[in-house]
């Protein structure tokens, strides 16, 4: 009579265990106090007609709001921040974004935000906003349209 | 010495039963040549026992396909446990593998990573904007609205 291989029958619960681990160490465990900010950056332009799927629920919004025909993301960055902390986006054409997290209270988010290019200061702003909340920053010229930058946090 | 009737008898049902000696099969063989009572006993005890033999093999092939089925159906019986427990154990081998897959799957989709492409689902347009300047650039803020992000727009040259 044929008998199982004992090692075999250990594995499979032991691999499972291993895997089960790895979900709990990957689930991200944002503390509290930590905001993660979310850049995108999209091309919005009069080439073609098309809207990039990554674009989720904002594209309806986007068509109603501008009046570029197409709209595609080049990038897109997170990083997480303490209350202080400040992060760097490197955005296309030489351009940067620092994000500096502001002390705020309950589900706020305020952000000191600063857009430059080279040494030239494109915009400096401070925004308040709720996590999961959204803000756009438009208007840098960019190939034959211009860059929308979609600022999140969460 | 002469074998009188009684022990001739005994010796009758020996011999019928295949356990009398050579020896004494001769002796009795003698008994029944001098007395003819003794020998009809021997005769009819010899003829009994082919008869009831046949009759066992009669009785024995009218059972015979009963026997068939049953054996067959203890058989497919045995089969089928087997085949069940083959079944179980295949299953118990393996079914730990789709678990793992959806387990892996899910690591893949919640891993954090710096470059997260997942579509956009913002939950809140509501936003406060406390200072906007610009060194270089005109900037111009529109809000349309809570069902429409804030917007805010850097004119550079009136190139935009």
């Amino acid at each position: 009579m044929p008998r199982r291989n004992p090692r075999g029958r250990a594995g499979a619960p032991t691999l499972f265990l291993l895997l089960l681990l790895l979900l709990v160490a990957a689930v991200p465990s944002e503390a509290a106090d930590t905001v993660t900010v979310d850049v995108g950056a999209a091309y919005a332009s009069n080439e073609g007609t098309s809207i990039d799927p990554a674009l989720g629920t904002i594209r309806g919004k986007l068509r109603s709001m501008f009046n570029y025909t197409s709209y595609r993301m080049l990038d897109r960055k997170r990083r997480s921040l303490s209350v202080g902390e400040t992060g760097e986006f490197e955005l296309p054409d030489r351009r940067s974004m620092r994000a500096t997290l502001l002390p705020s209270r309950g589900d706020k988010v305020r952000l000191s935000i600063q857009i430059t290019e080279g040494p030239r200061n494109l915009l400096t702003t401070t925004l308040g906003l709720r996590r999961g909340g959204m803000v756009l920053v438009g208007g840098p010229p960019h190939q034959a349209g211009v860059l929308i930058l979609i600022i999140s946090a969460e | 010495m002469t074998m009188d009737c009684r022990t001739a008898q005994g010796k009758i049902l020996a011999k019928a039963d295949v356990l009398l000696p050579r020896q004494e099969e001769a002796e009795l063989a003698d008994h029944l040549a001098g007395c003819p009572a003794c020998a009809a006993d021997d005769a009819v005890t010899c003829a009994t026992g082919p008869v009831l033999r046949s009759l066992t093999g009669i009785r024995a092939m009218e059972k015979a396909p009963a026997l068939d089925a049953m054996w067959t159906r203890v058989r497919a019986g045995i089969e089928e446990s087997r085949e069940s427990r083959r079944r179980f154990s295949w299953l118990a081998r393996w079914a730990w593998i789709p678990a793992a897959v959806a387990l892996a799957a899910s690591a893949l989709l919640f891993y954090p990573s710096g470059t997260d492409q997942t579509p956009y689902r913002p939950s809140s347009f509501d936003v406060a904007v406390e200072n906007v300047e610009s060194d270089v650039a005109t900037v111009a803020l529109v809000d349309k609205g809570e069902d429409l992000p804030t917007v805010i727009w850097i004119i550079e040259d009136a190139k935009t």
